[in-house]
């Protein structure tokens, strides 16, 4: 249920920055990842190289790849809907089917990303319809984004209770943004890949 | 916006996506047995947030110098909100009233 008010806001926007609804209602049903679909409306708009969407598509989601980790001993038995599991492991399922008690079989996993799937769909629909019927723009409201992000920094520090990256982050953006700030931020992810390789070959002897 | 480059867009970043939510299963015992990959994936999912987050409030700011600090202080509620309440969409949706706000009776 959650998504639909985020999906609307998606929907919202994209109509508002020149999209056509069903251009918004594609990107839900085969993107399907909300944080990288608000980045995209923007880019869009700017006509950017599809190469840079695919850019930002694998920054934003990078984090999806550790998801999978915890899924692999109950996977559905049907391909499809393995397949569909894995297409829709976003943040929100990824929490929900890993967070309920007891935990879902395999098979109500599918089935429950099908549904959240739902729900951000009707939620991008509903608010493309109301950008094509509102004539006013709501200004400010791409700031959704920058707040997506901060709750998901917050979610990411509670599961792994690590001040370090949360430090290193913006001491390597600030020290990239003086250096270069047109690539900034591709420059501090270059820093941070770094440094997590150090700190875990590093805890990685610790261990041995 | 033209209809083949916003398709072309989609079906890319959808690609992306999916390869990336796909990994583990592909080579999923590796990942699981390398302990580097292990800790990787504890460190840089927080640090790139973090990154993200600070950067789409620069970028706020960029676009019009006036909006870095209503971006600042907003993206510090969101935070503050998230780490006592822990409700994703009240804490979206109270930081970006408050922005809108800002902006709007600043203007």
């Amino acid at each position: 249920m959650g998504y639909v008010p985020l999906g609307m806001v998606f929907g919202f926007l994209f109509v508002q920055a020149g999209g056509a609804w069903y251009q918004a209602l594609a990107a839900s049903l085969l993107v399907y990842a909300g944080a990288s679909q608000f980045a995209m409306i923007p880019m869009l708009a700017a006509g950017l190289p599809v190469a840079s969407l695919a850019l930002a598509a694998l920054v934003i989601n990078l984090r999806h790849a550790f998801y999978g980790l915890s899924l692999l001993d109950s996977q559905p038995r049907h391909p499809l809907k393995r397949l569909y599991l894995i297409f829709a492991l976003t943040d929100e399922t990824y929490s929900l089917v890993t967070t309920l008690s007891p935990r879902p079989s395999p098979e109500q996993m599918a089935l429950l990303a099908a549904v959240n799937q739902g729900w951000w769909v009707l939620g991008t629909l509903l608010g493309a319809w109301l950008g094509e019927q509102l004539p006013v723009s709501l200004v400010g409201l791409e700031f959704a984004l920058a707040a997506l992000f901060a709750v998901l920094t917050v979610e990411q520090w509670r599961a792994t209770r690590m001040w370090l990256p949360l430090v290193i982050a913006p001491v390597s953006y600030g020290l990239m943004a003086w250096w270069w700030p047109e690539q900034a931020l591709l420059l501090a992810m270059a820093v941070c890949l770094v440094a997590s390789l150090l700190w875990a070959g590093r805890a990685n002897r610790g261990a041995a | 916006m033209n209809d083949v480059y916003v398709l072309l867009a989609i079906l890319a970043m959808g690609a992306v996506t999916f390869v990336i939510r796909a990994l583990p299963f592909l080579g999923g015992r590796w990942f699981k047995q390398s302990p580097v990959a292990r800790r990787v994936g504890v460190f840089l999912p927080p640090a790139i947030m973090a990154l993200l987050t600070v950067h789409s409030v620069v970028d706020l700011g960029f676009a019009a110098p006036g909006q870095l600090l209503p971006a600042t202080v907003s993206v510090l509620v969101a935070l503050a909100l998230q780490v006592y309440a822990r409700q994703p969409l009240a804490s979206i949706a109270a930081a970006t009233v408050l922005y809108m706000l800002w902006i709007q009776l600043a203007a």
